[in-house]
């Protein structure tokens, strides 16, 4: 029996057929997973188009893949089920032996030997991935597609590893042959680890080339942007392989959607917490910022990624978290157990179930993302990445487990002492720290209120309110950060008695990228000469001034404060794609506004 | 060639220096080759260029002043009592 309750689904059921066409069986993994039949279908899905579709990749040379890493893995299920779909293909028994005992006498190709170190690699030990392996596959004559479906099958590799993990189903077929543990030494060699402190901080990315394609053509990409708010880079950079995206997104509809188990933010808090035991900052980052739509404070995201024990999640929550990153991240060492202590906490066999799966498609997830390289749309939470400077130093393996990400290290900011002093009562650093921000409250202030009597008003009650709280600033932000967002809560509180007070929340509107440059003259060459240095002030100020609030505030902090991008999503809680897409809104109705009086035929003269 | 569409798609990142060395190709071959989008381009240069430089909306220190001695001497006012 395996771990969870079992339901009896009809033969017809459309994914039974789906592996009976493809396998010759259905797998009692599936079986496994019968009390929530959409999950079973998210896995078709992933395995249609991952595994039994053509693709660049021999449908052998996949299912090798599978085996060799399940074999790693130790997984003894997916050994017996791989080996014998390896047999019916036509492969040898004497092969199988060696792929499961010793890869180089397998009689492979240079090439196909190349591509299983890599995706065994990749399994092992994710975050050491580099350009370097990519480029090696090169060499071996794989193209970007190859590449792209080894990474693909990787992830869904151990999708199914975990999977197998965590609900243990019933051999489909009696093993063979088991005896791939014991020669583990020999393997170790054939491998080319590197040690753990080899991982750069920062990789190039992403590794196959992603073309253009847009959301207004490609459905898909137009849902992506409506659940996500932008199209994240994990998704921009498989544009290679459209049918691969499709699958994805089709899984991920039938695990994460539906809300009748788990609720969405539950889903979400898995996904993050396992991401962070995985040092993935890319998912880290995409999770905490997926959260923050759904009310989530930022600085509770950054804590679950850091210490969920040390979050606001009720008990039962956190002993969930414990139970996905065991599964997620040290599945060698899960057991019934698991399972049993989280039925005693009150949780029923479908929660665990989607628990399970969720933990699965974050680690194919996970797995992607580092195989392809894939470059960050967000700034993931300073803390976090601070730990992983800390632990890419010390660790030897990439995978600690919770205990590893707890250490909370204080952030450098220049700021730091005299914050200390002025919570211990000293007015003397307070009035310091405040001359150095002067500027950035003053034009945040200005930015929302539009005029400068209030913003001057609001300034007083701005600093007052940050003296009264300085206390309890606990530094996980820069002072900096924390000011502005007194200043702006401090704004918003005055705006509260006007009429017609314009969002500044995250929701994109239709019209935010829908914009369409008028003013097609082209301009001077040196526009600045033919106006004094007052009247261009006088000219960009009213222009700023009439800017809708929420472009007002982006373009006020990113080109007149000069803050970085991704310090203006951080002072302002957007996301990075946010702060772009207001950003060139904003710069490009300010060209507008600035056009008449720049342009080379009017030479200043307003038409 | 792209479309004047998905150059603008892809034009705050061009402005910002963050595209692929891919996509910038696409975009200064559609650049070469659109007027529209090259005069849209080189103002929103400039304007970025006036913008940043215009040093809009800095509170003089003779109203800032004033503003931060209120507030310490509210606080050490609120301190004494």
């Amino acid at each position: 029996m395996s771990f969870l309750r079992e339901v009896q689904l009809e033969r017809e059921f459309g994914p039974f057929v789906v592996f009976h066409e493809a396998l010759g069986f259905t797998p009692n993994l599936l079986h496994a997973q019968s009390s929530l039949p959409r999950l079973i279908e998210a896995q078709a899905k992933l395995e249609n188009g991952v595994r039994f579709n053509a693709g660049a990749i021999s449908r052998i040379q996949k299912e090798r893949i599978l085996l060799s890493i399940a074999a790693d893995r130790q997984d003894a299920y997916c050994v017996a089920m791989d080996n014998t779909v390896l047999s019916t293909l036509g492969v040898p028994d004497e092969q199988i032996d060696d792929l499961l005992n010793h890869l180089p006498s397998a009689d492979l190709s240079a090439a196909e030997l190349a591509s299983l170190q890599f995706c065994l690699k990749l399994s092992r030990d994710a975050p050491s991935i580099q350009l370097e392996d990519v480029e090696e596959l090169r060499a071996h004559g794989f193209d970007d597609e190859a590449i792209l479906e080894s990474v693909a099958l990787t992830a869904l590799a151990i999708y199914r590893c975990t999977l197998s993990a965590g609900l243990s189903p019933e051999l489909d077929f009696a093993p063979r042959k088991l005896s791939f543990a014991k020669s583990n030494s020999a393997r170790e060699k054939t491998y080319r680890l590197l040690p753990f402190g080899h991982v750069r901080a920062r990789r190039k990315g992403p590794y196959v080339p992603a073309p253009y394609l847009s959301p207004k053509t490609f459905a898909p990409f137009a849902i992506i942007e409506k659940s996500h708010g932008f199209l994240p880079n994990f998704f921009r950079a498989q544009t290679l392989r459209p049918d691969l995206l499709e699958a994805q997104l089709e899984a991920t509809g039938w695990i994460l959607q539906p809300e009748d188990i788990l609720t969405r933010v539950q889903k979400e808090c898995i996904l993050l917490a396992v991401s962070a035991a995985n040092l993935n900052s890319y998912c880290v980052a995409m999770h905490c910022n997926l959260l923050r739509g759904l009310g989530m404070p930022s600085e509770e995201g950054d804590q679950i990624a850091v210490d969920y024990h040390a979050s606001d999640l009720g008990p039962s929550d956190k002993a969930l978290l414990d139970f996905a990153i065991k599964l997620g991240t040290r599945a060698s060492e899960f057991s019934r157990e698991d399972v049993v202590h989280l039925r005693t906490l009150g949780f029923s066999d479908e929660q665990i179930l989607e628990t399970e799966v969720v933990t699965a498609l974050n680690n194919f997830a996970n797995t992607l993302q580092m195989g392809l390289g894939i470059e960050p749309d967000f700034v993931p939470p300073p803390v976090f990445q601070q730990n992983k400077v800390q632990l890419s130093g010390g660790a030897t393996t990439p995978m600690q487990g919770e205990g590893a990400v707890q250490l909370v290290d204080i952030l450098r900011d220049a700021d730091a002492e005299l914050v200390s002093q002025a919570q211990g009562g000293s007015l003397e650093a307070f009035e310091e720290l405040v001359r150095r921000h002067t500027q950035l409250v003053y034009r945040t202030l200005m930015a929302i209120l539009g005029n400068p009597a209030d913003a001057q008003d609001a300034m007083q009650d701005t600093l007052l309110s940050a003296f009264k709280h300085i206390s309890g600033f606990q530094g996980r932000s820069k002072f900096s950060t924390w000011l502005v967002s007194i200043a702006r809560n401090t704004a918003l509180q005055h705006l509260r008695g006007r009429k017609n007070v314009e969002s500044l929340d995250e929701g994109e509107c239709k019209e935010d990228r829908d914009f369409r440059p008028r003013q097609v003259r082209a301009w001077q060459e040196n526009p600045e000469q033919c106006h004094s240095k007052t009247e261009i002030r006088q000219l960009v100020e009213a222009g700023i001034l009439a800017l809708p609030t929420k472009f007002r505030v982006v373009v006020m902090l990113r080109d007149i404060e000069q803050l970085s991008t991704d310090e203006v999503a951080r002072q302002l809680g957007l996301s990075i794609p946010a702060v772009k897409t207001r950003l060139l809104r904003g710069r490009l109705m300010l060209r507008e506004w600035l056009s008449p009086h720049f342009t080379a035929s009017t030479r200043g003269a307003v038409q | 060639m792209i479309t004047c569409e998905e150059f603008l798609a892809e034009f705050g990142d061009y402005l910002e220096n963050r595209v692929s060395p891919e996509i910038r190709q696409e975009l200064e071959s559609h650049l070469s080759q659109c007027r529209a989008c090259q005069v849209l381009c080189d103002s929103t240069r400039k304007t970025i260029k006036i913008v940043t430089e215009s040093s809009s909306f800095e509170l003089p220190q003779c109203v800032s002043d004033p503003i931060i001695e209120r507030v310490m001497a509210k606080l050490r006012t609120d301190r004494s009592e």
